[in-house]
C-alpha cells in the first residue's frame, strides 16, 4: 500500500537533505546561485541605490570623463578632465556609467523574466494540448514549431522590430517569438513520456476529467525540466536582447539596458575600453550565474545524473 | 518505411517549413506595414505616377480599379489589395527571381536584390564554414577530455569554457578579443591581429599592399587561392581569425557539452566494460570503441549549430566591420529594405532544413539500429 503521511514527511526531508547536500558539494552551483540572485537583488535594489531618472539627464560637459586615479586612466586616455572623478568614467551622454549599470540589470532581468515566463505558459498550453489532443493537432503545433526553429532567432527579432518600432514592449515580443517553441516541444515530450505512467492510468480508470487530469496531475509532474530550462534560459535571454540593443535595436540611444551601454562605449573601445568592458562583463556575470544554477539545478532534480 | 520514402516526405515537410516561413515573414511586414513599402524596392528612379501606379498593379499592391497614385499613396480604401491575394503575386515574383531593387544607399541606384545579397553570401558563408571548423576542431576533443576526466581538473576547466561560452556576449567578447590582440600584443608598434575589415593590411603578422585579385567565388580566401595570389589569401585568413573565434565561442560551448554528456552516457554501456576487461588500451577503448558511437548525437546537432552560426554573423560583422549579408541586412532594415531581409532568412532558412534533413540521413546510413 501507499506510504503513510509521516513516511512521506520523511521521505521528503530526506529528498531535501540529498538536494542540499549536492548543493553543497557542488561549488560552481553556489557561484550560481550568489551571482544570480544578487542580481536580483540588486535589481530590486537599484531605485533606492540610485536616482532612477538620472539616466534621462545628458550632461554635455562631463562627456567622457575618464580621470579615475584608482584605475590609471587619467594620464594616457585622458579624454576630458573633469573636476569630480567617476568610478567607471562617464559615458558619452557624461552620465555615471556605474550607475547606468545599476539601472540596466533591472531593465535586463525584467525583460528576462517576461520571456522566460511567457513562453513557459505558452510552452504549457500548447505542448500540453498538442501531446494530450494527438492526431491533427499535434502535427500543425509541431509544424508552426518547425517554422519558428528553421530560423535564426536574431533574425525573425529584427524584422519583428522593424515592423512593430523598437519599444520595450516590442523587443520583449521578439524575444518570446524567438522562444516559444522550445517550450512547447519541451513540453509536449514531457507530457508524452508521462502520460503513460501507471498513475494517469488509474487517475483515468476513477473517473478524472481530461482536462483535470492534464493539468492537474500530468503539468506538474513535469515541471522540474521546465524549470530547469527556463533557469538556463534567463541568462541566454539577456544575451539575445543585449545583442539586439547593441546592434542598434535599442527604443532609445538613452536607454540604460546593458548591450545599449555597451553599444555607447563600443564607440571608444580603444581609448576607453572600460565602457565597454564593464556592461559586457555585467552580462557575463548575470547570464554566466544564471546558466551555473539552471546547469546544477538540473544535476540536483535529475536523479539520474546524481550518480 | 524505406530509407527514400522518408528523404521524400522530410523533402515535402522541409517544403512546408519554408512555404509556412515565408507566409509568416509576408504577414509581418505586408499586414503591418503600409503598402507603399512593398512597392518601394521595385520603383525605379525617374518613374513618374503612372508608371508608379501601373506597377503597384501588376505587383498585385494595388487594385486595377485605383484611380491614381495618390490615392494608393494615401491607402485609399478601393486601392488595398488583401494581404493573402498579395502573396501569391509576390510568391510568384520571388520564385522566378525577381526581389525588386535594393533600398540601401550604399548598393547604388538599381541595383538588384539578389545580386548585392549573392554577392556579399559568400563572405558570410566563408565566416560560418570558419566558425564550423573551429567548432569542430576545440569542441569534440574538449567534450572527450571532459568525459573521460569526469569530475577531474580538466573536467572543471572543460565546463567552464562551455557554460562561459554559452553565457559570454558574442558582442563583447569581440570586443575583448581587439583590445588584446590589437591594442595590447603589439610587435614592432603594430597590433598583432587586425583591428577590422575583410582584409588584413595593418598587422603584424600580415603582408603590406597585397593587389586585390578578381572576385571569383566571392569568398576571399578563396579567392586568393584560386587566382594564386597566396598573399591576399593569407591576408584575408588573418582578418577571419578573431571573427572565427568570436563567432564560434557559443557553439563550442553547446557541442562541447553535447558531446561530454554523450560520451559519458556511452562510456557507462557494458561493451566498454568489456572491451577493458579484455585489456585493451585506455586510448584504443576510448578512440575506436566509444567516440564512434558518442559521436552519433553529435551529429544531429549540426542544425542547431548552423542556426547559431548563420545568426551569430549579424552580431559579428559589426563588431568586426565586415562586408557580408548580417551587417548589409541590418543596413536594408534601417531603410526598411524587407526584401533584403526576407531574402536572408529564407536563404538561411533553407541552409539550416538542409542541414537537418542531410543530418538525419548521414545518421541512418551511420546507425544501422536506426529504421524509419
Amino acid at each position: 500500500m501507499s506510504e503513510t503521511e509521516p513516511q512521506i514527511e520523511a521521505r521528503r526531508s530526506a529528498d531535501l537533505r540529498l538536494a542540499l547536500h549536492l548543493f553543497r558539494k557542488n561549488p560552481l552551483v553556489l557561484v550560481g546561485l550568489v551571482l544570480s540572485v544578487g542580481s536580483i537583488v540588486l535589481a530590486l535594489l537599484s531605485p533606492f541605490l540610485v536616482n532612477s531618472t538620472s539616466w534621462q539627464i545628458t550632461h554635455p560637459l562631463l562627456k567622457n570623463c575618464w580621470n579615475n586615479p584608482l584605475f590609471g586612466w587619467g594620464n594616457s586616455n585622458i579624454a576630458h578632465d573633469c573636476s569630480s572623478s567617476y568610478v567607471l568614467g562617464t559615458d558619452s551622454y557624461g552620465r555615471n556609467l556605474l550607475t547606468m549599470i545599476v539601472l540596466a540589470i533591472p531593465v535586463d532581468l525584467q525583460i528576462a523574466l517576461e520571456v522566460v515566463l511567457s513562453a513557459v505558459a505558452i510552452g504549457i498550453v500548447f505542448g500540453a494540448t498538442a501531446s494530450y489532443a494527438g492526431g491533427i493537432v499535434d502535427e500543425v503545433i509541431l509544424r508552426v514549431t518547425d517554422i519558428f526553429l528553421a530560423v535564426p532567432g536574431i533574425l525573425l527579432a529584427i524584422v519583428f522590430m522593424v515592423v512593430f518600432g523598437r519599444t520595450l514592449t516590442v523587443l520583449t515580443g521578439a524575444v518570446l517569438l524567438i522562444w516559444w517553441p522550445t517550450y512547447v516541444r519541451l513540453v509536449r515530450s514531457q507530457v508524452l513520456s508521462e502520460k503513460e505512467r501507471p498513475y494517469v492510468e488509474s487517475l483515468r480508470s476513477i473517473g478524472a476529467g481530461r482536462f483535470r487530469i492534464l493539468f492537474r496531475h500530468i503539468v506538474p509532474n513535469s515541471i522540474y525540466p521546465l524549470l530547469v530550462q527556463a533557469t538556463l534560459d534567463i541568462g541566454s535571454v539577456i544575451l539575445t536582447v543585449s545583442a539586439l540593443t547593441f546592434i542598434g535595436l535599442s527604443p532609445s540611444p538613452l536607454l540604460p539596458e546593458l548591450g545599449n551601454l555597451a553599444s555607447l562605449g563600443s564607440q571608444y573601445f580603444f581609448t576607453a575600453p572600460w565602457l565597454i568592458i564593464f556592461p559586457g562583463l555585467t552580462i557575463l556575470l548575470i547570464s554566466l550565474g544564471f546558466n551555473l544554477l539552471g546547469d546544477g539545478l538540473r544535476d540536483i532534480l535529475d536523479p539520474r545524473l546524481r550518480r | 518505411m524505406k530509407l527514400y520514402e522518408y528523404a521524400i516526405r522530410r523533402i515535402l515537410l522541409m517544403g512546408l517549413v519554408l512555404f509556412g516561413l515565408s507566409l509568416f515573414m509576408f504577414y509581418l511586414t505586408r499586414g503591418f506595414l503600409p503598402p507603399s513599402f512593398a512597392l518601394a524596392p521595385y520603383i525605379t528612379p525617374r518613374m513618374n505616377d503612372a508608371q508608379k501606379l501601373a506597377l503597384a498593379q501588376s505587383l498585385g499592391v494595388a487594385t486595377k480599379s485605383c484611380a491614381s497614385f495618390q490615392a494608393f499613396s494615401a491607402f485609399q480604401q478601393s486601392c488595398l489589395v488583401p494581404v493573402w491575394a498579395q502573396y501569391t503575386q509576390w510568391l510568384g515574383n520571388v520564385l522566378s527571381g525577381n526581389w525588386g531593387y535594393t533600398l540601401l544607399p550604399t548598393a547604388g541606384p538599381a541595383a538588384k536584390t539578389t545580386t548585392i545579397f549573392f554577392s556579399r553570401f559568400p563572405f558570410t558563408a566563408q565566416l560560418a564554414v570558419m566558425g564550423a571548423i573551429l567548432t569542430i576542431l576545440i569542441g569534440i576533443p574538449l567534450g572527450i577530455v571532459s568525459a573521460t576526466h569526469n569530475n577531474k581538473l580538466p573536467d572543471h576547466i572543460s565546463r567552464i569554457v562551455s557554460l562561459g561560452g554559452y553565457s559570454i556576449p558574442q558582442f563583447w567578447f569581440g570586443y575583448v578579443l581587439l583590445i588584446i590582440f590589437v591594442l595590447y600584443a603589439r610587435i614592432g608598434g603594430l597590433g598583432l591581429l587586425p583591428g577590422s575589415g575583410s582584409l588584413a593590411t595593418n598587422c603584424a603578422i600580415c603582408f603590406a599592399n597585397v593587389v586585390t585579385p578578381k572576385a571569383v567565388t566571392g569568398a576571399p580566401i578563396l579567392d586568393g587561392i584560386i587566382s594564386g595570389n597566396l598573399h591576399f589569401a593569407w591576408d584575408s585568413f588573418v582578418a577571419m581569425i578573431l571573427p572565427a573565434v568570436t563567432l564560434s565561442i557559443t557553439s563550442i560551448g553547446a557541442l562541447t557539452r553535447i558531446v561530454r554528456s554523450s560520451m559519458l552516457e556511452v562510456l557507462r554501456q557494458d561493451y566498454i566494460l568489456l572491451a577493458k576487461s579484455k585489456g585493451l588500451q585506455e586510448r584504443v577503448v576510448i578512440y575506436r570503441h566509444a567516440l564512434r558511437n558518442a559521436l552519433l548525437p553529435a551529429v544531429t546537432v549540426a542544425g542547431l549549430l548552423t542556426a547559431f552560426l548563420f545568426g551569430g554573423v549579424v552580431v559579428i560583422e559589426i563588431v568586426f566591420d565586415l562586408p557580408g549579408v548580417g551587417y548589409t541586412s541590418l543596413q536594408a532594415v534601417n531603410v526598411f529594405d524587407i526584401n533584403f531581409v526576407e531574402l536572408y532568412v529564407l536563404v538561411t532558412a533553407l541552409i539550416i532544413v538542409v542541414t537537418n534533413l542531410a543530418v538525419d540521413i548521414i545518421y541512418a546510413k551511420l546507425d544501422p539500429r536506426i529504421r524509419y
